[in-house]
């Protein structure tokens, strides 16, 4: 796209939005040039951010009749660069954030794409109602972006991840064209393309509004930390307590590497640096009861091998302890200028022999991995802090990285929870999928966007999208 | 038109599969020589009145088996054909569950009531089809061999090529393979009931009342007074049966909250089988859905099918109502219809087939012809059981 006609698409979009909300200068967009995975970057051609419904639908049929690909984009917290707008338009749908319903009777509400999950379950606050999804960014990210990327969070664990929660998405297609998926008002007949758009990272269109379920609070909650001397001893002990039946609402692992960041930043939970590991656990439910299931909980921990069990006494302490997990990415920009987030998810029973592994590949490339992961879910995050400037360290930790991401696929598992595929694990897909199912995830993404505008580059290498004889791919076509 | 005609399979030919190579073969064959296929796991859904236009059916009902089970992972992978009774078997001695309960037989397959996303009582807490399955294969209707999501509870590599398969009655491909995400058995399950009033302001309060009180219940279903004695209840009153499970004291603290001010009283727990039994081979099915908040309004003009002869039952959480009439009359069809708002949604799971033309699903919008066309170009798969809309599909 040459400089003259990006002026001119420019000029276009703000007098749709308002020149205020079209950024077209390089000093501008740098803030635009990453999201929440450092290691990449990529320039927009230029930002536009619409302020209402009206606008978005209206921008996005103006980049429709120009042929300008787009990249939707929330908060920008995302772990596998899918905001990247690589010298393509940015559509930033943050000033989109009101809560536009909450029916406290049927335990559901409507929001524009930019709420931010946090405020959602503050909005829902006062009717004893929650969101239940929550990401660790989820002071920030928005519920457009949980929409296309799937959003987890440590308490999916119990309650379930973004799918699950969404009833109803009113979708702008990247033609223009808005249509409601899913329904809020009874179940319609016909294929699921509400749960086919949640986790099409931006691919198929962008959410105007969505129709989440909202979850009931918890009468009662306790949250406990478990430490062990050694990781293995705390993997044996998650593979158990999945096993026994009782469905905590978080369970949550931490290793060495990660607890010594936590504790040397700002968030210090007051985890025991000496431990090789911990378990952060988290039961909820009726009052009654509760204490039973927290003594079963803990008397796994201890048969395990736990060497303390704490329970936290208060909701100060709980919300430490959690801080401290919640903030520990953040923690971890104390080591190092950049940082590698993996999402695979292995099988719970393989968790012991997967860390092992983990561990053996650190040490065969001499790089430090942090453990710091969903683990009653099964859901790795090996991150590893480097000096992104160091071009040998850099080659080491992608190669360790590419190992990891092998061993888990090896044992059963997948390439990503939560986090989505993005740019970053792009070549990852062909370890999990083959040729046809690729194919077929490309016949899926031109269903909705033929021309693949949308989110261009993402997700699906191109190269698995070969055209298929005789079959007309653009909607309305025959 | 005031009673159902006989309903006779037709008599085709049939190819057996025994594997998913066969499967591939058959709709490679059928693709190419554009000869729509009908699609059967165990056969209990042939009687639903959609009129699939097929020469051939292709049998599933011998692929089938477990293909890995990992107790600790509480996931199960199985071959379509698999019936919900042999991995319910399979995984009870491990003191595990399969929570997907639609009416109708256990001899029902995994492949269809995915494909069917046919949900039962448990849909409405932990047993939706789409949430239940983890990974898929399914076979497009041009013979490719295509697998989305995959063994562990949580991913999200790629497009859901899951939910597109889930619900889509086999018309964008033929589920071959699936895993779903086990429970384990609860400590404590017990299941109470409870009269219910029969006046609508009455029974609107009432189960208001049940859905705010401090209870979590994993199932909570309305029974019409007509179901009531094969369930081992009064026939006098309609009922809501409440399932609780979990630790016992939690459960009796729940009891404890649901009976505060109501009389309720424990039932055997097999009452759940036995409201799934009582789903009629013939006649008309029709399921009603609304925000719950409305179920009240639904479930009265339900009564009208009772009253004709039939029954109805709804699962409270998901605000469905499920009603059936086994000879359904033209009239009282019409004035039930009549009786419902134009925002709730219907959907008839089973009709005498000479009613299906009128009372077939809207025409299929673009997005979804588009999907199909990608899907299945030629149009072999279960052709027309989608409505009448799908043919232009072809």
């Amino acid at each position: 796209m040459g400089d003259r006609m990006r002026s001119s698409l420019g000029r276009q979009l703000a007098a749709i939005c308002g020149p205020r909300h079209v950024l077209e200068r390089p000093a501008e967009l740098l803030v635009y040039t990453a999201d929440g995975l450092p290691g990449y970057r990529k320039r927009p051609s230029l930002a536009v951010f619409p302020g209402t419904r009206d606008e978005t639908v209206a921008v996005i049929r103006h980049l429709a009749r120009e042929g300008v690909p787009f990249v939707p984009r929330g908060a920008g917290t995302g772990l596998s660069g899918g905001a990247l707008a690589d010298d393509v338009v940015l559509l930033g749908l943050h000033r989109m954030r009101r809560v536009l319903a909450i029916d406290v009777e049927n335990r559901m509400a409507v929001v524009e794409p930019g709420v931010v999950n946090a405020s959602l379950s503050r909005a829902a606050a006062p009717f004893g109602l929650h969101y239940a999804p929550d990401p660790s960014s989820q002071a920030a990210c928005t519920i457009g972006g949980n929409v296309a990327e799937n959003a987890g969070g440590p308490h999916c664990l119990k309650y379930g991840v973004t799918l699950n929660h969404v009833l109803a998405v009113t979708a702008a297609l990247p033609d223009g064209e808005v249509i409601t998926l899913g329904s809020a008002e009874g179940e319609r007949e016909g294929y699921d393309l509400a749960g086919v758009f949640v986790g099409s990272e931006g691919c198929f269109g962008v959410a105007l509004d969505v129709t989440v379920r909202l979850t009931r609070n918890p009468q009662a909650v306790r949250t406990m930390l478990a430490d062990f001397t050694s990781l293995d001893a705390a993997a044996r002990t998650v593979s158990a307590i999945v096993a026994l039946g009782i469905v905590p609402a978080a369970l949550e692992m931490m290793d060495t590497g990660t607890i010594r960041a936590v504790e040397a930043s700002i968030f210090a939970a007051g985890y025991p640096i000496d431990a090789a590991a911990v378990l952060l656990i988290e039961l909820d439910g009726f009052r009654v009861g509760l204490d039973r299931d927290v003594e079963r909980v803990a008397a796994l921990c201890r048969a395990g091998g736990a060497r303390t069990l704490r329970v936290a006494s208060d909701e100060t302490e709980r919300a430490r302890l959690w801080q401290g997990r919640k903030k520990a990415f953040g923690a971890m920009g104390r080591i190092s200028s950049h940082l590698v987030v993996q999402d695979a998810v292995v099988p719970r029973t393989r968790l012991p022999e997967i860390l092992a592994e983990v561990g053996r590949i650190a040490q065969a490339h001499g790089v430090h991995v942090c453990n710091v992961f969903h683990a009653g879910d099964g859901n790795l995050h090996p991150n590893i802090a480097y000096d992104g400037t160091d071009a040998d360290e850099r080659a080491r930790v992608f190669a360790a990285m590419r190992e990891i991401m092998r061993a888990c696929v090896a044992a059963g598992g997948s390439v990503t929870g939560e986090h989505g595929i993005g740019l970053d694990k792009l070549e990852y897909m062909s370890l999990v999928f083959s040729d046809d199912s690729l194919d077929a995830m490309c016949r899926l993404r031109d269903v909705f966007d033929p021309e693949r505008r949308a989110n261009p580059g993402k997700v699906v290498p191109t190269r698995s999208c070969r055209e298929w004889a005789g079959t007309p791919a653009a909607r309305g076509a025959g | 038109m005031t009673t159902p005609e006989a309903v006779t399979l037709p008599e085709v030919p049939r190819l057996v599969a025994t594997r998913g190579a066969d499967v591939q073969d058959a709709v490679r064959d059928a693709h190419a020589r554009r000869e729509p296929l009908r699609i059967a796991g165990a056969g209990t859904w042939l009687h639903a009145g959609r009129p699939v236009a097929a020469d051939t059916t292709l049998d599933l009902s011998r692929l089938s088996g477990i293909v890995e089970y990992v107790p600790g992972d509480l996931t199960l992978t199985a071959r379509a054909g698999t019936s919900l009774a042999e991995i319910d078997d399979t995984v009870r001695a491990n003191g595990q569950w399969l929570p997907l309960d639609a009416f109708g037989t256990t001899a029902g397959t995994l492949g269809a009531t995915l494909a069917t996303a046919s949900a039962g009582p448990l849909a409405a807490s932990i047993g939706l089809p789409r949430d239940v399955a983890l990974g898929i294969a399914f076979v497009t209707g041009d013979g490719r061999l295509v697998r989305g999501g995959g063994r562990v509870v949580k991913n999200v590599a790629g497009f859901d090529l899951v939910r597109l398969a889930v619900g889509a009655w086999g018309t964008l491909g033929i589920i071959v393979e699936a895993t779903v995400r086990l429970r384990a058995r609860p400590e404590t399950d017990r299941t109470l009931a409870m009269a219910l009033p029969a006046d609508r302001t009455a029974l609107t309060t009432c189960l208001r009342r049940v859905r705010e009180a401090e209870a979590a219940p994993v199932a909570a279903e309305l029974v019409g007074a007509s179901l009531a004695p094969r369930l081992g209840l009064d026939e006098g009153a309609d009922w809501l049966l409440v399932r609780l499970a979990g630790n016992s004291e939690a459960v009796g603290a729940q009891e404890e909250a649901l009976a505060r001010g109501r009389h309720v009283h424990e039932v055997a727990p097999d009452v759940w089988q036995r409201l799934r039994a009582t789903d009629p081979a013939e006649g008309l099915v029709v399921r009603l859905s609304q925000r719950p908040g409305e179920l009240a309004r639904l479930w009265t003009a339900a009564q009208r099918l009772e009253a004709a002869g039939g029954a109805r039952h709804a699962t409270l959480e998901r605000g469905v109502v499920r009603a059936w009439v086994p000879m359904p009359d033209e009239d009282v069809i019409a004035a039930f219809l009549a009786e419902l708002g134009a925002a709730d949604a219907r959907i008839f799971e089973r009709l005498p087939p000479a009613w299906w033309p009128r009372l077939a699903p809207a025409p299929a919008d673009p997005l979804a012809r588009a999907l199909r066309r990608a899907f299945d170009p030629a149009a072999v798969l279960n052709r027309g059981i989608l409505g009448a809309s799908e043919e232009q599909a072809g």
